[in-house]
């Protein structure tokens, strides 16, 4: 049992890219503020308060969660992948690529998020129709773009990743 | 290889996939937090603020309120006066907090400073202001009334009453068949960008720096150097990545000033990132209605027109608001030969969250307006509306073109275009499927909307060109892109002009102590000004490398030819390098392989017509399953990027048209989250087809282009509004329709 | 945006973790898709949160011969997945896949939407049409409540303070048609109506339920009027009497999505699509 009493820290492990991190934290501490200000991998985004936007999207324990909607405790021994992760070794992911050869981005913002969210509904349905696309990116909103590269990214990404 | 006209690939999209992005939240700089104690109510006095129990919070190390801040402050937040005329205007200048009254339910009473973000918001909660609630008044028609007034010293809360007339009204009505009455209003909405905006301000040594996600960085210095009374070359601005703006990131907030405020009076670092909910009560925007009367005659001629136009401005002038009332009325005309009008122009403050410019910044209003009125008129009269178009457009033999209030058409064949472009979208097509497609039960609609749009704002725009020691190009631009990829855009005008691979060239912009001089990246004008800029200089630095081979090769400056990299003594094996010149050039003591311009410019005028195609379902809830553009839009320097902006400002189309709206009770409160502020998501948006005309009428702007950034939200809600009216059959002058209007 | 101080329990065992919820003031955390956004914006102070999530135990899908036994802490992806759910209850199934959006299905729970109760939210509705009976722990033992007696008004339902929702049981509902219809203004959104139907048709209507969201304060079901029906054969007169009657049983809100008479009109156009669909009948 843990017990954590208002005004406390608690001191977390979780591994984010392949890296162990231990820190102490408020249990308050969403974990998106981890991250971003813990850790300082600030590629994750905050867009809302209302967890409509879907900027903040991580993987955790292979699924996509909205980080701004799930506190630091709660990620306590878990593995997160965020945008940071997503390329090895200096080389793009796919979908990154993909996002770029399509012109899917525009102020970026709700880039990060949108491409995990992308790495997750891949891995959950590896050829997905438009609508489907559309209908798994619906916790993602994007003000730039109006959505159609995006979705031609997704369907190139999917093709990336079968070869 | 040349660059312009084809599909270049975004130069700096690397670091926004791979989360490198930097907006002005990710800087990881040693700073304080700012957090802000606001209003719940309308209309306010305050009788007392009590900060000892928030000032008792760990981590709080100061907490201000407007007479902390008040000795620090000059002058206060003005407008802007490249394009607005103060003498038209009553208002008073915005302090950084609320002294003695709040106007509005947001408006910041007190800030807060502490060392942990969620700390500031502990000691906010524990900040008690005690008010003494005064009648508030929401409505802008109650607003002229004048019985609650917004600002007492003001006396009245018409701060802008002026009237546009040309020709003879009277006369045109006197002639009419008929006189149609029109009441046309867009509902206020929020921009809301998806970064939410912020600051950083540091001051020391007398000297403040300030990462801030502007627009205008550098409109931003002067405007803090004013209001601080410091020195701009005290002062550096630096935009880092901003995460969209349309037009709200203009605005220069006063928790904005209250950040710099504090940073100078703690002497340390102290940054703010608004919320989402603080977000979408410091920039509103549109929510203006006009009220008129038509004269037309029954061939669909449209002799004149007569109303009363009405904006809301919100309980502060802004920085950009003054842009709406005073724009909006000249292009009610639009590419339309209506030469008689009288429009009287009023704006109001109320007590509500203020009202900025929001993409278009006028001209959708404006377009909303005379489209809609086109398509009453053609209802009206029992026409179709491409016929009533083609009766009115003015003809390409009488351009240039004179409009009734001034302003000058350059050039455009705009019955052309209609009918090139409804040709290439297929809108006959699609209204006669869509017929037959009613006639089998669905209410599925077809509509189209015109526009005509004035943008590329002069009066100036800067740009450098630099050519460093090793032959490698540095683009220094005024335009201050934010996602519109126009970065790029610049890049490869800069590349052919030079002729060299588009690689060897960086554009960089957004600060103060790199770039001398900008207006910014606002109203459809990077394409146009800036990139225009660049080009210009880029020629000049050209010229100077001609110069430099001459010296080298011995030979007259006018017999040096250049192609792709090699100078050449015309007729001669004799040349030399780029990078040998470059090399050489630096060698001297006078390299001068650079060039700044600083190029005038006059607003272009960019013209298309959209189609759109809207379904309704038995709930009454609308979508625009496809949209379809066909603009001229001069020189198109990168078709993707151009049509991005389409897509991009289409989808804003549909938000503004069916599902957004910034609904404030009768308390004066926003009544709605980002959760119920219905931002379309991949669901909403529709399929999107876009095309440029074939044979472009170029701006006058060196690089051709006339801009494209707003287009889509120009005329897209007046198209979706008309496909919805297709759809179901009845008559909708307003934005945002909702289904429970829709259904009945 | 920042959640209010509180402190944190993570508990051993279930008796542990409801040995400390006996302690008050403090609020269970399971997915915390609703109790995280509201702790943003601090619409609740509690002292302790409890982290329902090491508890394994109340994360199960169980069948036995004639019921579905769901843990509380099942997310709705799980159920989205699970072979049993989408067999055994379709209509179930059918609503999970309705919830908010992909990342919120990731994380929240059964357990914790219909302790949650918002009167728009997706799960009421259906578990009142499968008549599940919930079984709520505390450190002093447990008890089983019917649905029917669960919800009570707006977030409030049947639970104490020191209580856990454990598990819902649903009946196997063999041969009923299902379908669960959601109207929303916009993808991911709370419901503005929504509409659970099972019904069990044997040419004519052997058992029907009909339970809707959003057209009240806890989800609504017109159970008197449904055994009028019984026993009729399903024809378009029968739907249509049926939506107009059942919309004269509720006042719906008014809020941002819709006001109170477009709600009424929205129910009536549901019901009777709703209906047809799951009754077969044509126009």
């Amino acid at each position: 049992m843990l017990l954590v009493r208002p005004g406390e820290k608690v001191k977390i492990r979780v591994k984010v890219n392949n890296v162990w991190y231990e820190r102490e934290v408020e249990p308050r501490m969403l974990l998106v503020h981890f991250l971003r200000d813990e850790l300082g991998l600030t590629g994750t985004k905050i867009g809302c308060d209302t967890s409509t936007c879907g900027a903040c999207t991580v993987i955790m324990n292979g699924k996509s969660v909205k980080s701004c909607t799930v506190l630091a405790v709660q990620a306590d021994g878990a593995e997160i992948l965020t945008i940071e992760g997503l390329s090895q070794d200096g080389k793009l992911h796919p979908i990154q690529e993909a996002f770029k050869e399509n012109y899917a981005l525009q102020c970026g913002y709700c880039t990060p998020g949108m491409i995990m969210q992308t790495y997750y509904l891949l891995k959950d349905n590896p050829s997905p129709s438009e609508e489907e696309i559309r209908d798994g990116l619906h916790g993602n909103i994007c003000r730039c773009t109006g959505y159609q590269n995006i979705i031609k990214a997704v369907k190139d990404a999917s093709q990336r990743l079968r070869k | 290889m040349t660059y312009v006209g084809k599909p270049v690939k975004r130069l700096y999209d690397d670091k926004f996939v791979t989360g490198k992005s930097t907006y002005v939240d990710d800087i990881q700089i040693s700073a304080l937090y700012a957090g802000f104690v606001r209003s719940p109510y309308a209309h306010a006095i305050i009788k007392s603020i009590s900060l000892e129990d928030a000032l008792k919070v760990p981590g709080i190390v100061a907490i201000y309120t407007y007479k902390d801040l008040e000795p620090l402050i000059k002058q206060g937040i003005g407008i802007w006066l490249t394009y607005e005329d103060p003498k038209l205007w009553k208002f008073i200048p915005r302090k950084p907090l609320a002294d003695k009254k709040v106007r509005y339910a947001g408006e910041p009473v007190a800030m807060v400073i502490g060392t942990d973000k969620y700390a500031v918001k502990d000691a906010i909660d524990k900040v008690t202001v005690d008010y003494e609630k005064l009648p508030a008044v929401i409505k802008m028609e109650e607003a002229l009334e004048d019985k609650v007034i917004v600002h007492e010293e003001l006396k009245t809360n018409v701060a802008f009453d002026q009237s546009y007339s040309a020709g003879n009204v009277d006369e045109a009505f006197k002639n009419a068949d008929k006189i149609i009455s029109v009441e046309i209003t867009n509902k206020r909405l929020i921009p809301n960008p998806m970064e939410p905006r912020g600051i950083i301000s540091r001051y020391e040594g007398g000297s403040l720096t300030i990462w801030y996600s502007t627009q205008v960085p550098h409109t931003a210095r002067f405007e803090f150097s004013k209001i601080f009374g410091v020195p701009t070359s005290k002062i550096r601005v630096t935009m880092p990545d901003v995460g969209g703006a349309f037009g709200s990131k203009v605005n220069i907030l006063p928790e904005d000033v209250s950040v710099v405020a504090a940073s100078i009076k703690l002497g340390r670092a102290v940054r703010w990132t608004a919320t989402r909910s603080e977000e979408m009560i410091s920039s509103e925007a549109r929510h203006n209605t006009f009220k008129g009367e038509v004269a037309v005659k029954n061939d669909g001629t449209v002799l004149g027109i007569r109303g009363e136009l009405l904006v809301d401005l919100g309980a502060y002038l802004t920085y950009t608001a003054p842009l709406q009332p005073a724009i909006i009325p000249l292009m009610i005309p639009g590419p339309y030969k209506i030469r008689n009008l009288h429009i009287r122009s009023r704006a109001v403050y109320t007590n509500t969250p203020p009202i900025t410019m929001y993409r278009g910044a006028s001209r959708p209003e404006a377009t909303f307006i005379i489209e809609r009125i086109m398509s009453n008129v053609a209802d009206e009269l029992g026409l179709d509306d491409v016929t009533v178009r083609e009766r009115n457009l003015i003809r390409a033999n009488e351009m240039p073109y004179t409009n009734p209030f001034g302003l000058k058409y350059d050039f455009g064949d705009y019955l052309a275009l209609l009918h090139e472009g409804l040709e290439k979208l297929r809108y006959k097509q699609l209204k006669e499927w869509a017929r037959a497609e009613r006639e089998k039960g669905r209410k599925i609609g077809v509509g189209m909307a015109f526009y005509l749009e004035i943008c590329g704002f002069g009066p100036w725009e800067f740009g450098e060109v630099r050519v460093s020691e090793t032959g490698d190009v540095l683009v220094i631009t005024g335009g201050t892109p934010h996602g519109q990829g126009s970065e790029t855009a610049i890049a490869q005008v800069v590349a052919d002009e030079l002729q060299i691979d588009i690689n060897r060239v960086k554009v960089v912009w957004g600060d103060t102590e790199t770039v001398a001089s900008s207006m910014g990246t606002y109203g459809s004008r990077t394409a146009a000004a800036a990139a225009s800029a660049a080009k210009v200089a880029a020629s000049e630095v050209l010229k100077k490398m001609k110069s430099i081979a001459a010296k080298m090769l011995k030979a007259d400056v006018e017999e040096i030819e250049y192609k792709e990299g090699v100078f050449r003594v015309k007729g001669s094996e004799k040349s030399v390098s780029w990078d040998e010149i470059a090399n050489y050039a630096y060698s001297s003591n006078e390299p001068g392989i650079y060039a700044q311009v600083t190029l005038p410019g006059d607003v272009t005028f960019p013209y298309g017509v959209h189609v759109a195609i809207v379904e309704v379902d038995d709930y009454g809830i609308a979508r625009v399953l496809d949209y379809k553009a066909y603009d001229d839009i001069g020189v198109v320097i990168n078709p993707p990027l151009a049509e991005g902006q389409i897509h991009g400002g289409a989808t804003q189309a549909v938000g503004q048209a069916l599902y957004e709206e910034a609904m404030i009770n009768d308390d004066g409160q926003l009544v709605v989250t980002y959760a119920d502020y219905f931002i379309p998501t991949p669901v909403e948006a529709p399929k999107f087809e876009s095309y440029f005309a074939e044979k472009p009428h170029v701006s006058a702007y060196p690089t051709g282009a006339k801009g494209v950034g707003e287009a889509a939200l120009i005329v897209g809600p007046a198209v979706i509004v008309r496909a919805l009216e297709d759809a179901v059959g009845k008559r909708f002058n307003h934005t945002p329709v909702k289904p429970e209007e829709i259904l009945g | 945006m920042y959640p209010p101080q509180f402190g944190y329990y993570r508990p051993t065992s279930l008796a542990d973790a409801l040995d400390f919820l006996a302690g008050g003031n403090v609020k269970p955390l399971a997915g915390g898709q609703s109790l995280i956004p509201m702790l943003k914006f601090r619409l609740l102070q509690p002292k302790f949160l409890l982290d329902l999530n090491p508890l394994k135990e109340l994360s199960h899908i169980s069948i036995s011969e004639d019921k579905v036994i769901i843990g509380a802490t099942t997310r709705h992806e799980e159920l989205v997945k699970s072979g049993i759910v989408r067999r055994d209850l379709p209509l179930l199934h059918q609503s999970a896949m309705k919830v908010g959006d992909m990342q919120v299905r990731n994380m929240g729970t059964i357990g914790g939407s219909l302790a949650n109760a918002d009167p728009s939210a997706d799960y009421p509705a259906v578990v009142l049409a499968y008549e599940a009976n919930l079984r709520l722990v505390s450190s002093k033992g447990e008890r089983v409540v019917n649905v029917k007696d669960f919800f009570k008004g707006p977030f409030t339902t049947e639970l104490r303070e020191d209580e856990l929702l454990y598990e819902i049981e649903f009946p196997k509902l063999e041969g009923y048609k299902y379908k669960y219809s959601k109207v929303v203004r916009r993808a991911g959104d709370f419901a503005l109506v929504g509409m659970a139907v099972l019904a069990k048709v044997d040419g004519e209507i052997k058992d029907i339920r009909v339970s809707y969201t959003g057209v009240s304060d806890k989800p609504f079901r017109p159970f008197e009027l449904e055994k009028t029906i019984i026993g009729s054969k399903p024809s378009l007169e029968l739907i249509n009497k049926f939506a107009e009657q059942v919309i004269t049983l509720v006042k719906p809100p008014s809020d941002s999505r819709g006001s109170s008479e477009y709600r009424r009109k929205v129910m009536k156009i549901l019901t009777i699509n709703t209906l047809k669909e799951v009754l077969g009948v044509v126009s």
